[in-house]
């Protein structure tokens, strides 16, 4: 018991630590044990999984993310602490009173690797496309630009941005990774030419110098880099001279690398690894997605579970608890509403989240599922047999979901949990008839976020009529989308985070979604590394980031 | 010979052309295509609009013989088309995983026929009987282990705890030698157990007691007598061997981070990559029938009775 106790006490303690020394970078060298920067070095960075396709509003994805992140800078910057969106490569704006027009001051002197200048007119360039897509290039429109109508340059250093609809979230929408501004050259290459890193200019305080595709990626350090988020204390060059990002999907020799020292930064650690990093002294990294947790939607299209009833039923006959204590640890909470707690307009709904099997029995049973043979509930002749896919990215997202299987087995209904190729996977999660049960999460740190998910022309993860799907028969929630809606042109602040409220307690009660837990991006990285910073959702900054000396 | 040569030519190009319209055929079959997968994921948030836009500038809403002419006039002037899902063009992606796969697979076999020969020349020298079983059993383990397995550990021994070769950022010898080893030992087992079993079948044959009634010794009689005609059944199989060599290579660079064919395949099938995995259809079948016909060739040099009889029909 003792021994149990302290062994908590000491990675409690590391966990302390990593975040004293993340605050500490954050607000400045104010403490005693602060060193000073060593300038020079190049960190090895290991990536589990390859980059595909480079279009920034394709960044959404992990390994996509921890590239652009380096190699493009932003219109503005989401302070990760306080998720207020202050200047970066846009000085100053301003937005009208309806939120239908947006104009930004440009930094003056900021130019992109290939020496071109970043001024109103790129700015702009870059929005138009990704604001309405190019059909030509077949460059898709991105998830945060909706209702974009166009941008006029005001002047060299003034750009104007124009919405047909109030579009609140647009301002935050300029921080995302989606929205890493590049060079007009690489804003005129086609879609199919965009895997290839060297081929993305961006401003940012990096430079991919050289890529073995699929394998690894030579960064370089901008020496004349000079224009970083003008709120944060390192200002000018990287520190590092440049870094290397190795491929390697095997999980153990990821790790194994970081302790022999072999690496010193690791993405994609495991809950179940996390200890034997920590006990040799090593440092997990597990900043919040805070966005959409990692859920457990239902397609009520499906008649299996249309009612609410039934819906309600399998949310209380989730033990999420048990879940986080059995699969993950203490950096991935249990969740107490549809959103991170460390998300913007973030209620507590976790009264409305208990486990309680026996509720669950109950309403069940007022639904007409009564429990017939092999302890299956059927209801005329039809047995409570539900299916989904795991979801790749998601962590231990298979195990996740069988512990679900097992916890509704109790109270009588099959889960069956599939892998299937990517092909079944994408065509069946968009037939409510085939998959009436989905695994769901997204990490942006806007209240839009929550918009984005349940709409119907976007995410539409609960598939409503209108939306990509062709297989939807008739399912639509008027009331859920008007609340959607409001939030998207909700110009009052306050307001709006009440409409984000609103929607919470709604999904919930609706049974819609079963929010299991908070999650995080997990990285590893030697004591060594100082200085390792990420966005607002969790992904990797190297920007003032440094190695000391042994 | 020549007219043998001219047949045996055909008989590829005709193998190659029917892989490439099944590849394409079952591809097609194949529920979900890249831009489905790419596009229609809810991450990308597109309506029904924007996606039809897509598949028509990509060409995908063409029947499919049209698709099928085009790919065909695509692939003969040396076009493999553009990954959906990397976002590079075909050329490029064979031209960084190509080499890198053929010599660690040139390597791997290599090292495993050395390692056969060894194993059935040793175990066939040694007089001491506990030995030979041992040595005759480990074929058996060989193939029983699990290639990710032994790459693991032979990492973990070698590079993690040794500190010996590093797997991270490898100069260019260091980083082949323990995928070599790991490719090299479970392809040597089935070579090494057919090999160890025809020795043993030839060294009942009549023609050995007379060379060693002539006086000959055990070892002379191994190589000049039985290797030869133990060979042939082993060389057959190391032509099939291939296709484990590559599977081999899926693992081998997953666990290594190695670029190569392997890897490259299982993305390219993970998220039907159809130009992709058209591509490696064929770069593979071609390889196929290159070193079947290299086999086959080499026959006759091996058993003259094999080459007279080609005479015949010829």
């Amino acid at each position: 018991m003792f021994q149990v106790q302290s062994r908590r006490f000491i990675i409690g303690a590391a966990a302390s630590l990593a975040t004293l020394s993340l605050a500490g970078l954050a607000l400045g060298s104010g403490n005693a044990f602060a060193q000073a920067p060593v300038k020079g070095g190049v960190l090895i960075y290991l990536e589990q999984q390859p980059h595909d396709n480079l279009y920034p509003p394709a960044g959404g994805f992990y390994p996509n993310g921890g590239v652009l992140n380096q190699i493009t800078d932003k219109l503005t910057y989401q302070n990760p602490k306080t998720l207020e969106i202050e200047p970066w490569i846009a000085e100053s704006w301003t937005v009208n009173a309806d939120a239908t027009e947006f104009t930004f001051k440009i930094r003056p002197g900021v130019t992109f690797s290939d020496g071109t200048p970043l001024d109103a007119n790129a700015v702009a360039k870059n929005f138009d496309t990704y604001g309405l897509g190019n059909k030509a290039q077949k460059l898709p429109i991105s998830e945060v630009l909706t209702n974009y109508k166009g941008s006029e340059v005001v002047d060299p250093l003034t750009v104007k941005f124009f919405f047909s609809r109030p579009s609140v979230g647009f301002l935050q929408g300029t921080s995302v990774i989606g929205s890493g501004l590049v060079s007009l050259k690489t804003l005129s290459l086609p879609f199919e030419a965009l895997g290839d890193a060297t081929k993305i200019i961006g401003s940012g305080p990096f430079v991919v110098t050289n890529e073995v595709l699929g394998r690894e990626l030579t960064m370089t350090a901008r020496q004349d880099y000079a224009w970083g988020p003008k709120n944060l204390e390192h200002q000018g060059r990287a520190h590092l001279d440049g870094i290397k990002y190795v491929v390697t999907p095997e999980d153990s020799v990821r790790i194994g690398a970081l302790l022999a020292g072999q690496a010193q930064v690791i993405r994609q650690v495991q809950a179940y690894d996390e200890k034997q990093v920590q006990s040799k002294g090593f440092i997990i990294y597990a900043p919040s997605t805070r966005g959409i947790n990692n859920s457990i939607v239902f397609r009520p299209d499906n008649p299996l579970v249309s009612d609410v009833r039934v819906r309600r039923a399998l949310l209380h006959a989730t033990n999420t608890k048990e879940i986080v204590a059995t699969l993950f640890s203490e950096n991935y909470p249990q969740a107490k509403s549809i959103i991170a707690s460390t998300a913007q307009g973030f209620v507590d709904n976790s009264g409305k989240l208990a486990y309680d099997p026996a509720l669950a029995a109950k309403l069940l049973d007022e639904a007409g599922w009564t429990v017939g043979p092999r302890n299956l509930r059927q209801k005329d002749g039809k047995e409570l047999v539900l299916t989904a896919y795991e979801s790749l990215p998601q962590p231990q997202n298979k195990e996740t979901l069988q512990l679900v299987a097992q916890q509704w087995a109790k109270v009588g209904v099959k889960l069956n949990v599939l892998a299937g190729d990517a092909g079944s996977r994408v065509a069946d999660n968009l037939d409510p008839a085939k998959t009436p049960v989905a695994p769901a999460m997204v990490g942006r740190a806007d209240p839009d976020v929550i918009r984005s998910q349940y709409y119907p022309t976007t995410r539409n993860v609960l598939l409503q009529k209108g939306g990509v799907s062709q297989k939807v028969q008739n399912f639509s929630d008027e009331k859920l989308n008007k609340l959607l809606e409001d939030i998207a042109v909700a110009t009052d602040p306050v307001k709006r985070l009440a409409l984000v409220g609103e929607v919470q307690a709604y999904v919930i009660d609706q049974g819609y979604a079963i929010p299991v837990f908070e999650e995080p991006q997990a990285f590893a990285a030697s004591p060594r590394v100082k200085g390792f910073t990420f966005e607002a959702v969790g992904r990797p900054s190297f920007y003032s980031t440094w190695i000391a000396p042994k | 010979m020549v007219h043998y040569l001219l047949g045996r030519f055909g008989q590829a190009l005709a193998v190659l052309a029917l892989t490439f319209t099944a590849a394409f055929l079952l591809l097609q079959v194949l529920p979900g295509d890249a831009i489905m997968i790419k596009f229609m994921a809810p991450e990308m948030a597109l309506t029904p609009e924007q996606i039809a836009d897509i598949r028509a500038a990509y060409g995908a809403d063409l029947p499919l013989w049209e698709r099928y002419l085009s790919t065909v006039g695509q692939f003969l002037t040396g076009n493999f088309g553009y990954s959906i899902q990397a976002g590079v063009p075909v050329s490029k992606l064979l031209l960084t995983n190509l080499p890198s796969t053929l010599l660690l697979a040139s390597l791997g076999f290599t090292a495993a026929l050395i390692l056969t020969i060894l194993l059935a020349a040793a175990s066939n020298m040694t007089g001491m009987g506990w030995l030979r079983a041992g040595l005759q059993a480990l074929p058996s383990l060989f193939i029983s282990v699990p290639v990710f397995w032994l790459g693991i550990m032979l990492i973990q021994i070698f590079s993690f705890q040794l500190g010996l070769v590093s797997v991270i950022s490898p100069g260019p010898v260091e980083k082949l030698v323990l995928p070599v080893m790991t490719l090299a030992i479970p392809i040597s087992a089935p070579l090494a157990q057919i090999l160890m079993r025809n020795i043993d079948q030839v060294l009942t044959q009549p023609f050995v007691a007379v060379a060693r009634a002539k006086g000959a010794s055990r070892s002379w009689v191994l190589w000049r007598h039985v290797a030869r005609n133990a060979l042939l059944p082993t060389l057959t199989i190391a032509g099939v061997l291939f296709g484990e060599l590559l599977a081999g290579a899926v693992v081998t660079e997953a666990v290594f981070g190695l670029s190569g064919l392997g890897g490259l395949t299982y993305q390219a099938v993970g998220n039907h990559d159809t130009a992709v995995l058209q591509a490696i259809v064929v770069i593979s079948a071609l390889a196929f029938v290159t070193i079947n016909l290299i086999v086959d060739l080499l026959y006759p040099v091996l058993d003259p009775r094999l080459g007279s009889k080609v005479g015949a029909t010829a």
